[in-house]
């Protein structure tokens, strides 16, 4: 059977113009479409049924029994985190309602690497623009670090050479500036690339916002091309700078993004200039929204005393599970069947992937639908702004995610 | 089940009741004839006490992106008002912009049983709906943002026929599951985006090409002419600038006639008098909506305290960024359809501004002679948070207590304001009319704001006390359809509330040219956008409840 329009949440970009082809439980993308869209549903094929019953301690078990030997660790656990989150809205507002009821701490498997952005966002507030905008406004776009392109693939497609523009013109500039050489953005006729002889990325962003700072002089040593590509965004009409936070060393980060805030809003005084973050490749965009809506909090959310608490220092699931401050893990993933737990706590609950293997690992595993090809769902893009359907193409048994989170919270 | 509730004085405007003392009936999750139910039926005695509707806000930021990037910057507020849960309710945080299980709850807790966001963008319109399908207790709706959309604007510059302007207003409506329509700076929001950083109401827009009074007569006539009960909701141009009155009384020609709500007016109603050039315009703006019978308008009150500001409109956001606190500020261009703009203010009653916003509001509210046209908001977030209400109506209903604060305001203020002159106090009848009767005729919605047999059990029950403001603060009784869901201004019992629609008819051929402007220049294919029912209630959360639209 064929799907039309179908919405791939392998990165924060969600394109929706996808044609699928569904044959029982194979599904293969029709567009000659980029490998990160295809390894989703290359993923999403189930060839063995037996393997899609849930497991305790590796031992094909009913979903009953999975519920139940679930409730018991959570009534038993000391202090439980719930984490992964790579999943949708469904399944996110669930794991909420699970973790307030445990007096869990709530965190995101990427957690760690939305922090800065959330900070600035908390200390500063900023000065933000959508794809659309981006793709239909921009007459210079300048993109910190070349990986950006291979972490997000179609964003050239359908983002930076569009066909066709609002305004009518494709002309514009698009700037890749980076610390390494890349050889084929080099060549590349279309992209003005430049090997910065800087140290990192984060010198080159300090050094642009120093160019826009008012205590900016002449005399300070500046990379030439960094001067050049300060005067190229002052004389566009509709700048965007992009970035991805994942691309900035984590301790300075927060400075980073500080800087470009404070470019971005310094020039914003004269003219039209505006960030475009990209994230999102694991559903980090759409639980932080949940989370901000439901609790008042973004990311992580720690509900110790039964209220909703936000303290990124003291809550973050990495470092706890690292320091073994939890007892009971609750992963929860639904994209992709790699994206296991990488730390785990005394004890486990998988509700993952029907293809995921964590039997070794994990007390309990659950597998659940894929939203998007099991089950209709819902997602968040990269700009936080769009929010996209996740379509249901298949037929099976598999339970959602989200009927999982609930039976367990029904079973405490 | 079936409940009487007996011996209370009935305030219901829509049946010009004024206080009579009556039975009200309660069927399953309607008001029935008390006379009819079994004399055996569950009674409670609420001699003491006063009956209305269930409260209705008709303009109440609680739901889509601008508000989770409100929630994320006040951060503090959020850490200094936490909510625990209990087997009834759930957690949350926040005073100025509470997470959405909290809002539910205060609205509920107030006596509210519906409220209505007013700037859903229609990209981020699932997201809006989600978040208002995870506010419990009251229902919702929404008002979708166009008038600085591209495609309209390309249209208007095409010079394409009202009736092609309105099969597009029809079909959002419909893609985007809300309830009317709303502008924001019409075309000014465009034009931020080309560096423009003001647009007068008949100024051309470099950008577009248009006028923000052309936008706002297409918009309001489409709205009139696709039977849509509640007319165009207008954030006119100009917010927020001193002397803007006269683009505020403008923007209400730009109707011709037809029906148009301006809202929030008392940030449009602002003269150039005096030392500091920033004075009340407030009689102008009364005198031009008694004048106008096609005009309504909500007041979008400011009280003192720290809020914030949340609003489609980039441009005067951008503008009023400076007087924010504490100094954070978000701008954002969103989707060649809109923008938003996150502010926190603080509103201090001795500043000279905020003082005087405070009386241009109240003034506005006391010289408006038809209740049934001006009606009770603070805009919230933006010139307080909606849980100020209860204050808010015992400064409109009692006299010496309004005068009290005023006394107490920037001395400049109070030279600069009438609002010690003015007498009028509000009765119960006429609040009764701006926060239920009146917004439920706005909205078309049929069966709410109103007590008859028939309506839906939306009911109120405060117990009558001295101080007004405890009364509307804690009512005795909250029933939501039917279901008594606040006892003593204590929930007992959650409830989900539906989302109120339109769905005016449109000719299908609209999507033809949709179609191609979204593969060619959107990010998003034309079928996602589109917002299905059962989208709305198997994956949104939220049962659609369709209103009738007639046309003229």
């Amino acid at each position: 059977m064929q799907f039309k329009h179908i919405t791939c949440p392998q990165c924060g970009l969600l394109c929706d113009d996808l044609d699928v082809n569904v044959d029982d439980q194979d599904v293969t993308l029709n567009n000659n479409s980029h490998p990160v869209c295809q390894q989703f549903f290359v993923d999403a094929k189930l060839t063995d049924k037996s393997t899609l019953q849930p497991r305790i301690k590796g031992k094909p078990c009913t979903l009953e029994e999975a519920v139940a030997h679930a409730a018991k660790l959570h009534t038993a656990a000391k202090q439980s985190i719930i984490s992964g989150l790579i999943t949708d809205v469904q399944a996110c507002r669930s794991a909420f309602a699970l973790a307030e009821k445990t007096h869990s701490v709530i965190d995101h498997a990427n957690g760690q690497s939305m922090r800065a952005s959330t900070a600035i966002m908390q200390r500063y507030g900023e000065v933000r623009t959508t794809l659309a905008e981006a793709r239909n406004r921009a007459d210079c776009i300048v993109l910190f670090g070349a990986e950006i392109l291979t972490k997000f693939p179609r964003l050239r497609e359908r983002i930076l050479q569009p066909a066709e523009t609002l305004s009518g013109s494709t002309e514009r500039k698009i700037i890749v500036i980076d610390v390494v050489e890349n050889a084929d953005l080099s060549a590349d006729k279309e992209i003005e690339f430049f090997h910065l002889s800087l140290p990192n990325l984060e010198a080159a962003i300090q050094q642009l916002q120093y160019l826009a700072s008012p205590r900016a002089s002449v005399e300070t040593a500046i990379e030439p091309a960094i001067r050049l590509i300060h005067q190229q965004i002052s004389a566009s009409n509709y700048a965007v700078l992009t970035w991805t936070a994942s691309l900035f060393a984590k301790n300075t980060a927060e400075q980073t993004l500080q800087n470009l805030t404070f470019f971005i809003k310094e020039s914003m005084k004269t003219q039209r200039c505006v960030g475009l973050p990209l994230g999102g490749s694991r559903g980090e965009i759409t639980a932080n929204q949940v989370s901000t809506w439901q609790t008042g909090f973004p990311l992580p959310v720690a509900f110790s005393s039964g209220a909703p608490e936000h303290n990124p220092v003291i809550y973050n699931a990495e470092t706890m599970l690292a320091n073994s401050e939890a007892d009971l893990l609750t992963w929860i993933s639904t994209y992709s069947p790699d994206d296991t737990p990488k730390q785990y706590a005394k004890a486990n609950i998988v509700i993952g992937h029907p293809n995921m293997q964590c039997d070794q690992t994990a007390d309990v595993f659950i597998p659940v639908g894929i939203p998007g090809i099991d089950q209709r769902g819902l997602a968040c893009r990269t700009d936080a702004v769009a929010t996209l359907p996740l379509h249901s193409i298949r037929k099976n048994d598999l339970p959602s995610a989200d009927h999982v989170l609930n039976l367990i919270f029904q079973a405490l | 089940m079936a409940i009487k509730l007996v011996g209370a004085q009935i305030y219901d405007p829509m049946h010009q009741i004024d206080g009579k003392k009556m039975d009200i009936g309660i069927d399953q999750e309607q008001i029935c004839n008390a006379d009819a139910l079994a004399p055996d039926c569950e009674s409670i005695d609420v001699s003491d006490c006063i009956i209305m509707a269930g409260a209705i806000d008709l303009h109440t930021h609680i739901g889509g992106g601008k508000v989770n990037i409100a929630r994320t910057m006040m951060i503090e507020d959020h850490q200094a008002h936490i909510h625990h849960g209990d087997h009834q309710c759930r957690a949350g945080s926040g005073h100025a912009v509470p997470s959405t299980f909290t809002a539910g709850y205060r609205y509920a807790e107030m006596g509210y049983t519906a409220g209505f966001e007013p700037a859903v963008l229609p990209v981020n319109a699932r997201q809006a709906h989600m978040e208002m399908a995870d506010t419990p207790m009251i229902d919702k709706g929404g008002y979708v943002l166009l008038g600085n959309d591209d495609f309209l604007l390309q249209m208007m510059r095409d010079g394409a026929s009202q009736s092609a302007i309105n099969d597009y207003v029809a079909w959002v409506l419909n893609a985007s599951q809300c309830i009317g329509i709303k502008v924001v700076n019409a075309g000014g929001v465009h034009a931020f985006k080309f560096n423009q950083r003001r647009l007068d109401v008949d100024e051309v827009s470099t950008a577009s090409g248009v006028t923000p009074r052309q936008i706002v007569n297409v918009l309001s006539r489409a709205v009139y002419e696709l039977g849509v009960t509640h007319p165009l909701h207008v954030h006119a141009s100009n917010l927020g600038v001193p002397g803007n009155f006269e683009t505020t009384i403008a923007t209400m020609g730009a109707a011709e006639g037809v029906p148009i709500h301006l809202t929030h007016i008392q940030f449009h109603s602002y003269g150039t008098e005096g030392d500091m050039k920033f004075s009340s315009a407030a009689c102008e703006i009364a005198e031009a909506i008694n004048k106008n019978k096609n005009v309504t308008a909500d007041v979008g009150q400011i009280m003192f305290g720290q809020t914030v500001t949340t609003s489609g409109d980039t441009m005067m956001q951008y503008y009023g960024h400076e007087h924010g606190s504490p100094k954070k500020w978000t701008v954002m261009d969103i989707e060649c359809e809109m923008g938003c703009g996150v502010v926190p203010f603080r509103y201090r009653d001795k500043s000279f501004v905020n003082a005087l916003q405070w009386s241009i509001g109240l003034e506005i509210f006391l010289q408006v002679n038809d209740p049934w046209r001006v009606f009770l908001t603070t805009d919230h977030p933006n010139g307080a948070p909606f849980t100020s209400y209860p204050h808010l109506i015992k400064l409109l209903m009692n006299r010496s207590f309004r005068n009290d604060h005023l006394g107490n305001l920037h001395p400049e203020a109070q030279r600069m304001s009438n609002l010690a002159s003015m007498d009028r106090e509000y009765s119960l009848y006429e609040i009764a009319v701006m926060t239920r009767a009146a917004p439920a005729k706005i909205l078309g919605l049929a069966d709410q704001g109103h007590l008859a047999a028939g309506a839906t059990a939306n009911i109120t029950v405060y117990r009558k006390q001295d101080d007004i403001e405890k009364m509307f603060a804690h009512p005795a009784y909250v029933f939501k359809n039917g279901t008594m869901i606040v006892k003593d201004g204590k929930i007992i019992e959650t409830v989900k509330g539906v989302t109120h629609v339109v769905k005016p008819e449109y000719d299908k051929s609209i999507e033809k040219s949709l179609r191609t402007y979204f593969d060619k220049f959107q990010t998003i294919s034309l079928d996602n956008f589109k917002i299905s029912n059962d989208e709305m209630e198997e994956c949104i959360g939220s049962q659609v409840v369709e209103h009738p639209c007639t046309k003229p």
